[in-house]
């Protein structure tokens, strides 16, 4: 791959040093994440008259500034004496990776995949000294006719891709103006109050059962390859597939939101391209819960929670009774709910070794996330925003990520990974077409040669 | 004459004692010539006037005798004032402050360990032993070229690493004394291990377009303690050119000399050495006495090169892999000691009190005459000077200087910060040191001041400043944002 060239790697330590003896435990929403990683590549144009390697100094520079204000990020792993993790903050600081590439980046991003947009995002899998083990890599690749992009990928255990993302704003804020608009807050997942004597034992146990089924299940093996698609959904578009999924014999019932509606659309299409005849193939939506729990915008930390929607008795593949399911599962979820189930899995001593997300198509909600406020300099906003969540194992992932269009817009950008020849056959489907969506990233190249048709 | 042994010292009446006796032989003189003055002005008053002018009338002066009474005066008084050495007085100094960007926390520095000698996990213990007991602190700073994993420092980076470090603290410089380049008539560059063609002292030349008359000379491989020799060099050059300015810039480049190898003993200066330097403006003209900040005194330079075992005790060479590195025997410490003596028996009657060196020489001629067992007395420095400055090299030689010297923690407060703040870097430690005495403000007027350095060779330099005019505290320089956290306790073991 030699568009992309590596010029050096070093390590970015915080400007001010650490006080020694400082720790930082993780919450079970945290440890049960243990084997993911999250990658986030951003991407943006540069001014015309920039010397090749000072965006990167600046950025270096805003980002030692920064990482005073995170020393869980510059922190180390460490069991606890029960055998959990924490992070041990030792000042060690973050990888950073500094490349080149070949063109434009608006080069790039008219021909790229996902194993060259990965080329871009640095990350090491943990190795079995794990007090050496940087938890967060930062890659800054320039291209060498224009653009910049900022990959930043790091360990599900400490951060989820909303986390992430509020760390790219807090830096850009940084390199903007020198301070942050949201400072970090770190501090333990919110606790039930003891005094509710009447509520019932265990509402809602669904969620419960669903964790405890899957982290009796064994960490999967990797089968076929998967790749990557991207697609954009207009406004126009959005609405209209809302406007589907909205049940026609109850007009009293809130309309789907967009994540719901895609989520309903793409579950429908995975299922046919499967080949599932009785009902849909078993999905699990993943959702932020800052909102719901009463978080401050600048909580550190993991706060998405996994539920599954039952598929069956989902006849014809029916769009609006799809998007209902999904919109019942996460009327479900509220703040009760997620604390009893904190409370369950604190209750429990062993470890998390399964993975939370390999089984079952997974579809997670990060149409809120704040990509495109992270500007690092006047007037170059993101032009494009990647993220991932890896590994992919199971059955197929959707991430429902916001559009570079105006905020209160409708219109979505859908990251799909799947095995490859699904990905292809879902852009045939007939559904999906009818709402025109724009194809920004295609399956990976080289295998698509050779299993297309003749 | 009481023998005043050691154990006794705890005495009070005996401490009394020896203020009386310091007293009394500091100023004989005065005290001689009290009584002489007395008599005289009693003789005097008992003459009378009408006597003392007929003395006068007696001695016949004629004016033969008056012309050559008054030419020998005037001959014996030019004659003094011209051998006089001239006056080398330090108007100003600015260190160089790396930047926090650079910094290298200790947990980053094992972790790089780890991941470049991934194949030698007793080195890395080994450095860690080091790093834990070597009394550096969290903000210490190596240049960017070392910070890439793994390190691989060009020339290019080296020269950077020198142009970085030399013209932010000239700039400094210019800026505190307002001097002019093209005022420069003598520049001095000391850097040991990194020794390009064009040299250093050109290079400094080309970036303030000096002069093509100055007297330029560039010193290299003379280690730590090459900075006392360049202030030696700029004080013998001050005597044969008067009226001049001389700049004098002490660095050491780490860049091109992180080693890379795995013998224990070479890997010693990863990690103790920083990134640090400074520049000084020495000058004889007489218009810099009322802002200079010190006089320079007495340079004293020891060398033990004759020796084998000094001359081997660091030595740069190559490791069984071919990679090059600075070996440090395990006897440093011992010849160090002997080095120290050396520089001490000379310097000591330069600038010990009357007092001191009787007390010196008595001991001396009974521990030869009446009894070989009798303890040698280690002369009390304390008091000839104020402030000490001792090169930070490392924890072991503060330690070690201090116990030789019988200094207090407040003697040694300034190397011992200084190696925590800035670690060792090398010949500009010294100056870091006098800074944060300065900023600390304990820099008094008729302060004096000892800079002892040691060096590869082996050699120990001293040089013996008196504060001219007191210094005012806060003040601009590398101790300006983190002063008021000093002085830090320093643990003897750091766990990392």
């Amino acid at each position: 791959m030699a568009e992309v060239s590596w010029i050096c790697k070093r390590t970015v330590v915080s400007t001010k040093p650490v006080e020694a003896g400082k720790f930082c435990p993780l919450s079970v929403l945290d440890r049960i994440m243990e084997h993911n990683h999250v990658r986030v590549v951003l991407y943006y144009r540069c001014p015309k008259e920039r010397k090749a390697g000072e965006s990167i100094r600046m950025l270096r520079e805003s980002l030692a500034e920064l990482l005073s204000a995170y020393p869980i990020v510059t922190g180390r792993l460490l069991k606890t004496a029960e055998g959990h993790w924490m992070i041990k903050c030792n000042d060690a600081g973050v990888r950073m990776v500094e490349a080149r590439a070949k063109g434009s980046v608006d080069k790039w991003l008219q021909n790229f995949d996902r194993e060259k947009e990965l080329n871009l995002v640095h990350w090491e899998p943990m190795f079995h000294k794990l007090y050496f083990w940087s938890t967060f890599y930062v890659q800054l690749t320039e291209f060498e006719e224009g653009g910049l992009a900022i990959g930043l990928s790091c360990g599900h255990l400490l951060s989820d891709p909303i986390c992430v993302t509020i760390f790219i704003k807090a830096w850009a804020d940084m390199t903007l103006n020198g301070k942050m608009v949201t400072p970090p807050l770190f501090h333990r997942l919110p606790r039930r109050r003891q005094c509710n004597e009447t509520t019932n034992p265990q509402p809602f146990p669904e969620l419960i059962n669903y964790y405890k089924s899957t982290l009796e299940k064994p960490v999967p093996v990797v089968q076929a390859k998967q790749t990557t698609i991207k697609i954009a959904f207009g406004d126009e578009m959005v609405r209209s597939c809302i406007a589907m999924s909205h049940a026609p014999g109850s007009p009293d019932e809130p309309s789907p939101t967009p994540f719901q509606a895609l989520a309903g659309l793409f579950w429908v299409g995975i299922s046919k391209i499967k080949g599932l005849k009785n009902g849909l193939i078993t999905m699990s939506i993943c959702l932020d819960m800052r909102k719901v729990l009463g978080l401050d915008k600048g909580f550190f930390g993991n706060c998405m929670v996994y539920n599954q929607v039952p598929g069956d008795g989902i006849e014809e593949y029916e769009l609006s009774k799809a998007a209902n399911a999904i919109r019942e599962v996460v009327d479900t979820m509220d703040a009760e709910g997620i604390m009893n189930l904190i409370e369950w899995m604190e209750g429990k001593a062993d470890q998390f070794s399964c993975l939370m997300n390999g089984y079952d198509l997974i579809c997670v909600n990060l149409e809120h996330v704040d990509s495109y406020s992270a500007i690092f300099e006047d007037n170059f906003k993101p032009i494009h925003a990647s993220y991932y969540i890896e590994p992919t194992v199971g059955e197929g992932m959707i991430l429902v990520l916001p559009s570079p269009l105006a905020k209160g817009s409708f219109s979505r950008v859908v990251m799909i990974t799947l095995p490859e020849d699904e990905a292809i056959n879902l852009l045939e489907d007939k559904l999906i077409q009818q709402f025109s969506p724009t194809i920004l990233m295609m399956a990976d190249k080289k295998h698509t040669t050779a299993n297309s048709d003749p | 004459m009481p023998q005043i042994l050691p154990d006794f010292s705890s005495s009070v009446k005996l401490k009394y004692v020896k203020l009386g006796y310091q007293y009394l032989v500091n100023h004989i003189l005065t005290f001689l010539l009290v009584p002489i003055m007395a008599g005289v002005v009693l003789e005097i008053l008992r003459l009378g006037p009408e006597e003392m002018l007929n003395i006068w009338r007696s001695l016949h002066f004629d004016l033969l005798q008056v012309l050559f009474s008054s030419f020998l005066i005037i001959f014996i008084a030019t004659v003094y004032f011209m051998s006089k050495p001239r006056s080398v007085y330090l108007v100003d100094y600015a260190c160089y402050k790396p930047p926090v960007t650079c910094r290298v926390p200790f947990s980053t520095f094992m972790e790089h360990s780890r991941l470049i000698l991934k194949d030698s996990p007793k080195s890395v213990d080994f450095q860690m032993r080091i790093l834990e007991r070597s009394g550096l602190g969290e903000e210490t700073c190596l240049p960017p070229a070392i910070h890439y994993i793994p390190p691989n420092p060009t020339m290019e980076d080296a020269r950077a690493e020198a142009e970085t470090v030399i013209f932010a603290a000239i700039d400094s410089l210019m800026k505190k004394t307002g001097l002019k380049p093209k005022d420069i008539d003598i520049l001095i560059v000391n850097c040991s291990l990194f020794s390009p063609t064009p040299s250093l002292s050109a290079m400094v030349i080309n970036k303030y377009k000096l002069r093509s008359n100055i007297k330029s000379f560039n010193l290299s491989g003379m280690g730590c303690s090459a900075g006392i020799i360049s202030i030696d060099l700029a004080r013998d050059l001050l005597q044969v050119y008067p009226n001049s300015y001389a700049l004098v810039v002490s660095t050491e480049i780490i860049t091109p000399n992180y080693y890379k190898g795995n013998e224990r003993a070479m890997l010693l200066p990863n990690c103790l050495f920083r990134m640090g330097g400074a520049a000084i403006l020495l000058s004889n003209k007489r218009r810099e006495k009322s802002r200079a900040k010190y006089r320079l005194v007495h340079v004293v330079r020891t060398h033990k090169g004759a020796d084998d075992k000094a001359y081997r005790c660091v030595y740069e060479q190559e490791d069984p892999q071919g990679k090059v590195g600075i070996n440090l025997s395990k006897d440093l410490m011992v010849i160090a000691g002997e080095a120290l003596k050396s520089n001490i028996t000379t310097i000591g009657p330069l600038v010990l009190p009357a007092s001191e060196q009787l007390l010196f020489l008595f001991t001396l001629i009974g521990r030869k005459i009446f009894n070989p067992k009798w303890k040698p007395y280690i002369p009390d420095f304390k008091q000839a000077f104020e402030h000490f400055c001792i090169h930070a090299g490392g924890r072991a030689v503060i330690d070690e200087l201090q116990k030789n010297l019988q200094l207090s923690a407040e003697h040694v407060e300034a190397s011992r910060m200084t190696l925590h703040r800035f670690g060792n870097t090398s010949s500009s430690s010294l100056w870091y040191e006098l800074n944060y005495i300065e900023a600390k403000g304990r820099m008094k007027k008729g302060a004096r001041v000892w800079q002892i350095a040691f060096g590869s060779g082996f050699k120990c330099n001293s040089a013996v400043w008196k504060c001219n005019r007191t210094i005012k505290a806060p003040m601009e320089g590398p101790w300006q944002d983190c002063i008021d956290r000093y002085p830090v306790h320093i643990p003897e073991v750091v766990k990392l």
